[in-house]
């Protein structure tokens, strides 16, 4: 709301880039030193908001640049490794040129110019007046609307920008409230108090918010990934037939119904097909024998084949945060079936984070979007991924290093059907190996009062929440 | 403090027998206690036979009929797991039970020998022990409840351990004065005289003066540590999952509170049962023991 990228996920569906910042999308050019080229123009007029210590001015390629190299400035960003291997020089006040050491596709290399994340274009000057810190609790941007107020755990303020490119906001400001608390949001809504809310991860909770009159519960995504990942370092998981006995001892129908359909739909594979090239669909996982469907004879078969008829026992922590705890106690019961046994611990959300990362879980169960399947594959399954001992330790939860050539060589693929066939391939062989199973994917869920108009179909928003733009309105 | 030492020396005097007598009719006269021992006696039954009326297994979970709405099968109707919640507070009664009697045996054990300690030798080691009481005491039992679960971690005997500590300063608290003023008395001068150990004087003389007063705080604190439970297992710091507690199930099923109701309100209700029986019967006792309420 506050800022804009060069480029834009389409607001209410994120699989459509359009042009934002930038008048239109370029095409790459190579270099004759096979680097590759993206020349941006940018739009004329775009004003920014007036900083607390800067006036408002006309947004140039000063700014542009500045942006992306402090998102590719470690010490700045926590995005920078996306950024490495690229420069970024202004070619006029309004054009900008970014170079790639490595070609990459426009599926890999747009979403890092969009408006998300390392992506957002911010008013240097404003930056350079405040220094980065105070930057953080007072955003000055190019967008709808502009920022007011920040009260910690509380409230953030914003109000609308007039002199918005695309036009005047129809609201006159839009408040963010920290409320935690699901019941009272309902309540809040009810009464009249919020316009839009989160909602809760159920069918049942949608169901029942649409029928009272006045509110509606939107379904969208982009969802997250329910997964687990299997550590296949540590005994007994480092034998693959135990790793497969667990694949078949998991109903992935039973995971979906804890949320149940339409808000949570099956996945096939990590990477979830329904939103992401590279991912596959159930049909596809068939055909490649992957789709490890429950079975709970087969699966007591392979553990006693592995030397443990009668199975063995685990400790393992859960979050609190029903998307994690359910799934878990869920996996707790399809385990017991086949005689291994999890003492399950439940534990406040961050401090499973910070656990799981040190390698107490020996079975991980994680909820994740990841904007590619680059992402996804690198973060969970790429060697320099691995939690503690990887380069570059991310969560790559299983200790899982075989797939690193195909990721690479899927990355710096240029044609998108052969780099989604590659992905697919990664994907497959990770199940093969079951150092992941995919369990389930959860859209999102908010309720608005039926007076609130977005301006625009909710189908995904990668913002994980419905995009108020200078279109949203209002009709009491 | 005076009353209660003379109620404790009373019942210590060779009319034992009688006094017992006397203060189990007087306890029956006292209609809400019985009916409160009743209560717990019920109580104790369902949780020893939890198996035989638990109509389910209360961790056999059928996901595919979550949150299904009471029916014959399932009076109560399935939590979000599809499990029998009636299952599920039946079970939960273990849980409570042995939270409550076993933290307040623990926590009693405890504060009484720091109380009593404190009172007989006095001195430096009282000024110590208690010193120490009054700042446990200084914190809201839900807090000390919280901060030792949060060290010593999740699990059904730490919890046990959890309140058990929370408990015992007030049991230390209220067994320091009346051994103050009976160690004073002639008999424990006359011991002393006879040349009888500390030990035994303790053991002997003192415990059994101070015992009263205790049993009436342990009674009203078994109710106040299974509500303890509850709370901790609320904000999720409980008994770990698939074991079904009251708590655990209420903070579940508030969510689900008009959707399926009875997933809170069931173990609420058990809940508030239970507690109100240990405090019916514990108000029933306290009757008994002091003077000024018999007629």
């Amino acid at each position: 709301m506050v800022f804009n990228g060069l480029v834009r996920y389409q607001p209410g569906n994120s699989a459509v880039i359009e042009p934002d910042l930038a008048t239109e999308i370029p095409e790459p050019e190579m270099t004759a030193d096979g680097k590759q080229t993206w020349t941006f123009q940018l739009r004329q007029g775009v004003m920014c908001h007036p900083g607390p210590q800067t006036e408002s001015y006309e947004l140039t390629a000063d700014d542009v640049v500045y942006s992306l190299q402090k998102s590719a400035t470690t010490e700045r960003s926590a995005y920078a490794g996306e950024y490495a291997g690229m420069t970024f020089e202004k070619v006029d006040t309004y054009t900008v040129r970014i170079t790639l050491d490595r070609p990459l596709s426009p599926t890999l290399f747009l979403p890092k110019v969009a408006n998300y994340s390392g992506g957002f274009i911010v008013c240097a000057q404003a930056v350079e007046a405040m220094g980065d810190e105070a930057f953080k609790t007072h955003p000055v941007g190019t967008g709808p609307f502009m920022f007011q107020e920040y009260t910690p755990q509380t409230a953030i303020k914003l109000v609308a920008f007039d002199q918005y490119f695309r036009g005047a906001p129809k609201l006159a400001g839009v408040e963010l409230r920290f409320m935690p608390d699901v019941s009272s949001r309902e309540l809040g809504l009810q009464a009249g108090d919020l316009d839009v809310a989160e909602g809760l991860i159920e069918a049942q909770w949608v169901e029942r918010i649409n029928a009272s009159g006045n509110l509606r519960a939107d379904v969208f995504g982009v969802g997250e990934v329910s997964f687990l990942n299997i550590n296949i370092t540590k005994p007994p998981f480092d034998n693959p037939l135990v790793r497969q006995a667990i694949a078949y001892a998991i109903s992935r129908d039973d995971h979906v119904a804890l949320f149940n359909e339409p808000v949570a739909e099956p996945v096939y594979s990590v990477v979830p097909a329904q939103l992401l090239p590279g991912g596959l669909t159930r049909e596809e996982a068939e055909e490649r024998g992957v789709l490890f469907e429950q079975d709970i004879e087969k699966a007591k078969q392979l553990l006693a084949e592995a030397g443990y008829p009668d199975g063995f026992s685990i400790d393992l922590i859960t979050s609190e945060m029903p998307t994690y705890r359910r799934n878990y106690e869920v996996l707790q019961a399809e385990l017991a079936e086949i005689g291994i046994q999890v003492n399950l611990n439940v534990v406040a959300h961050a401090t499973m984070h910070e656990q799981i990362r040190q390698d107490v879980n020996p079975i991980v169960i994680y909820v994740a979007w990841r904007p590619n399947a680059d992402a996804f594959l690198t973060r969970f399954f790429h060697s320099d991924s691995i939690i503690m001992t990887g380069k570059a330790p991310d969560t790559n939860f299983s200790h899982y290093d075989k797939i690193d050539d195909l990721i690479e060589q899927a990355r710096y693929e240029t044609d998108p059907d052969r780099q989604e066939e590659l992905w697919k391939q990664a994907n497959e062989q990770v199940l093969r190996d079951v150092a992941a199973y995919p369990l389930l994917f959860t859209n999102q869920v908010y309720a608005r009062s039926t007076a609130v108009d977005y301006g625009h179909e909710l189908v995904s928003s990668l913002a994980l929440y419905p995009q108020i733009t200078e279109l949203t309105t209002i009709n009491r | 403090m005076a009353q209660a030492a003379a109620t404790a020396s009373a019942l210590a005097g060779p009319r034992l027998i009688s006094q017992r007598q006397r203060a189990w009719r007087t306890f029956r006269q006292n209609r809400t206690a019985v009916a409160g021992l009743v209560l717990i006696i019920l109580i104790v039954a369902v949780a020893l036979a939890a198996p035989l009326l638990a109509p389910a297994d209360p961790t056999a979970q059928s996901i595919r009929m979550r949150l299904q709405a009471p029916s014959w099968a399932n009076p109560l109707g399935r939590d979000d797991y599809g499990r029998d919640i009636l299952s599920r507070v039946i079970y939960g009664t273990r849980v409570a039970l042995q939270v409550g009697i076993l933290s307040v045996l623990l926590g009693g054990a405890v504060g009484t020998a720091i109380g009593v300690i404190a009172g007989y030798f006095g001195g430096r080691i009282e000024a110590m022990l208690m010193r120490l009481v009054d700042i446990l005491l200084s914190f809201p039992d839900l807090i000390t409840g919280l901060l030792v679960v949060a060290v010593l971690g999740p699990g059904l005997g730490k919890l046990i351990l959890a309140i058990g500590l929370t408990i015992a300063p007030r049991f230390a608290r209220l067994a320091h004065g009346p051994t103050l003023s009976v160690k004073k008395r002639d008999f424990v001068e006359a011991a002393r005289a006879l040349g009888v150990g500390n030990g035994r004087i303790l053991r002997v003389h003192i415990l059994p003066n101070v015992l009263g007063e205790l049993i009436v705080l342990g009674s009203l604190w078994t109710a106040s540590a299974i509500r303890l439970e509850a709370s901790l297992s609320f904000i999720g710091l409980g008994v770990p999952p698939p074991t079904p507690t009251w708590g655990q199930m209420i903070r579940d099923g508030t969510i689900y509170l008009t959707d399926a109701p009875l997933y809170a309100i069931g173990p609420g209700l058990a809940l508030l049962i239970t507690v109100l029986a240990f405090n019916l019967v514990g108000d029933g006792l306290r009757d008994v023991l002091d003077p000024r309420s018999r007629a």
